[in-house]
């Protein structure tokens, strides 16, 4: 189990994967909103990293662009224009931490169990080691899923049409 | 570089990696410290002045003595300040910067990592600067500085569009995202290289570059008349050497990224000069470019903020999209 190739990989792996953990449990212990965003935003570097290790990169730096860059923006607007008071700690509920920490373990057993039960086949053809998965990708979404790729479009456009309403609706 | 990575990571290795980010860091500092000296020469002989003459031979030591002015000066944080978030956020805002210089090939085997999605990996983490300076406005807890952070986040927001569709016509070109193809499949012509071809985006992408690299005529976030100093008022000392670093770092990126996708890289503009070394060819667009973004610092004055957030949605961004579709359609008459 422990003889592991202590390549540069695995050190990257390691660090990712604390980069993760610790981002998600800080993101839960922080009291303050713009703290939790920040470690929120460690996590999302940590996957991007993942990504990067699975030779995805076109998604790691999509996800990088999008998530650490986008949308960790965006709630860090969203949270500077309102309040920032730390929570008062709340009083202790002991009935409701047990269910809730019962509630929790049960949540990791499923996903646990599940994950180790799947088989993951493998892809009838593999991509050759260094292909441009860039340029897989988009051939794929072009071709074979261009329609919910254009439906993805359209809801896009929607939501889009609708904020502009809704900004337009307040200036009045 | 991908080969020792997949190796097992031996002492020597990791001695290997870390003494050439040393490398690099060593040159980028140079770079810093003398492109502000420069910078401040060239606006003085612009409006007449003389600009730095006192410290060393003809001032070539101000930068220096600058520099280790504000490493001994006294590191404040103010009392209300959010203190985790202040500390963080000059070396949140300094690692991205530092980062995307890693995909900049030099020339044809000068290049540090040659990944499949250089640009991208460039967009993406530069992204993450805007959320440093951002932190670093909201912590010092100054309203000024929130001003300025919130000011420098709209605008490196809205011009980060145009600036990515800007390129998507080279991208349509080059049919690749990694620069070191994208410089290279530009000819040994002048004319062959993506500024003439690509006019439209050309100039997109640099009026959107200057404005993310918050320099005049877009410097709004820190427009000292009427923010004090933006998002950077209650630093001193080495933290704020941090962000003035960062600034200048992303001078030299934006710099050379220019030459790679849009001035040939390390191309000699005719193919009677391939003699000179692509190295001193790239230095040298490299540096008109950097010259470039001093002499319009000079000679220009800063717009307004309702100006600038026009400027970039109503103006930029329809023009770079127009871009993409008349390449899209030049590409499928013409080329294919």
């Amino acid at each position: 189990m422990f003889n592991f190739n202590f390549s540069g990989e695995f050190v990257a792996f390691f660090v990712f994967a604390v980069m993760i953990i610790s981002g998600a449990v800080l993101m839960v212990s922080f009291a303050k909103v713009v703290h939790m965003v920040v470690s929120l935003a460690a996590v999302f570097i940590g996957v991007a990293g993942m990504f990067v290790l699975l030779e995805a990169e076109f998604l790691a730096f999509v996800q990088v662009l999008i998530y650490a860059g986008a949308v960790s923006i965006l709630m860090i607007f969203g949270i500077m224009m309102t309040k920032h008071q730390e929570a008062d700690a709340e009083q202790a509920k002991p009935l409701h931490e047990t269910l809730t920490a019962i509630g929790a373990l049960a949540l990791f057993g499923i996903l646990f169990y599940a994950i180790r039960q799947s088989d993951f086949p493998e892809p009838e053809q593999a991509l050759a080691q260094g292909t441009d998965n860039t340029m897989e990708i988009g051939k794929l979404l072009f071709t074979q899923y261009v329609i919910p790729f254009e439906l993805v479009s359209v809801l896009l456009t929607v939501a889009f049409i609708g904020a502009i309403v809704l900004a337009k609706k307040e200036a009045e | 570089m991908g080969a020792w990575l997949e190796e097992t990571l031996t002492w020597g290795n990791a001695l290997l990696f870390f003494l050439w980010g040393v490398i690099l860091l060593a040159i980028v500092l140079g770079f810093v410290t003398y492109a502000i000296f420069f910078e401040r020469k060239v606006i003085g002989w612009m409006q007449y002045r003389i600009g730095p003459n006192r410290v060393g031979p003809w001032g070539l030591l101000q930068s220096v003595a600058d520099i280790a002015k504000l490493l001994i000066k006294e590191d404040t944080i103010p009392r209300k300040a959010d203190r985790v978030l202040f500390i963080l956020a000059p070396a949140l805002a300094y690692v991205p910067a530092f980062a995307v210089l890693a995909v900049i090939p030099y020339t044809q085997n000068l290049y540090f990592a040659d990944i499949n999605v250089g640009l991208l990996y460039y967009v993406a983490l530069s992204g993450i600067s805007t959320i440093a300076i951002v932190l670093g406005g909201w912590a010092s807890n100054n309203k000024y500085a929130l001003l300025g952070g919130m000011r420098s986040a709209a605008q490196m927001i809205s011009y980060e569009v145009p600036l990515v569709i800007s390129v998507v016509g080279v991208i349509m070109m080059s049919g690749t995202l990694n620069l070191r193809s994208i410089a290279d499949q530009q000819g040994d012509w002048f004319w062959q290289w993506n500024f003439i071809p690509q006019i439209i985006g050309f100039v997109v992408f640099v009026i959107a570059a200057v404005s993310e690299l918050n320099r005049t005529p877009f410097d709004l976030p820190e427009a000292e008349s009427e923010l004090v100093a933006g998002y950077h008022v209650e630093y001193s000392g080495f933290r704020f050497a941090f962000f003035m670093l960062t600034e200048y770092v992303y001078v030299y990126a934006i710099a050379a990224l220019t030459t790679v996708l849009f001035l040939g890289g390390w191309h000699a503009p005719f193919p009677f000069l391939t003699w000179v070394p692509g190295i001193i060819w790239f230095l040298l667009k490299f540096s008109f470019i950097v010259f470039f973004l001093f002499w319009i610092r000079a000679t220009l004055p800063r717009i307004r903020v309702d100006q600038l957030m026009g400027l970039g949605w109503k103006v930029l961004l329809p023009v770079s999209i127009l871009n993409v579709f008349l390449t899209a359609v030049y590409l499928e008459l013409f080329v294919k």
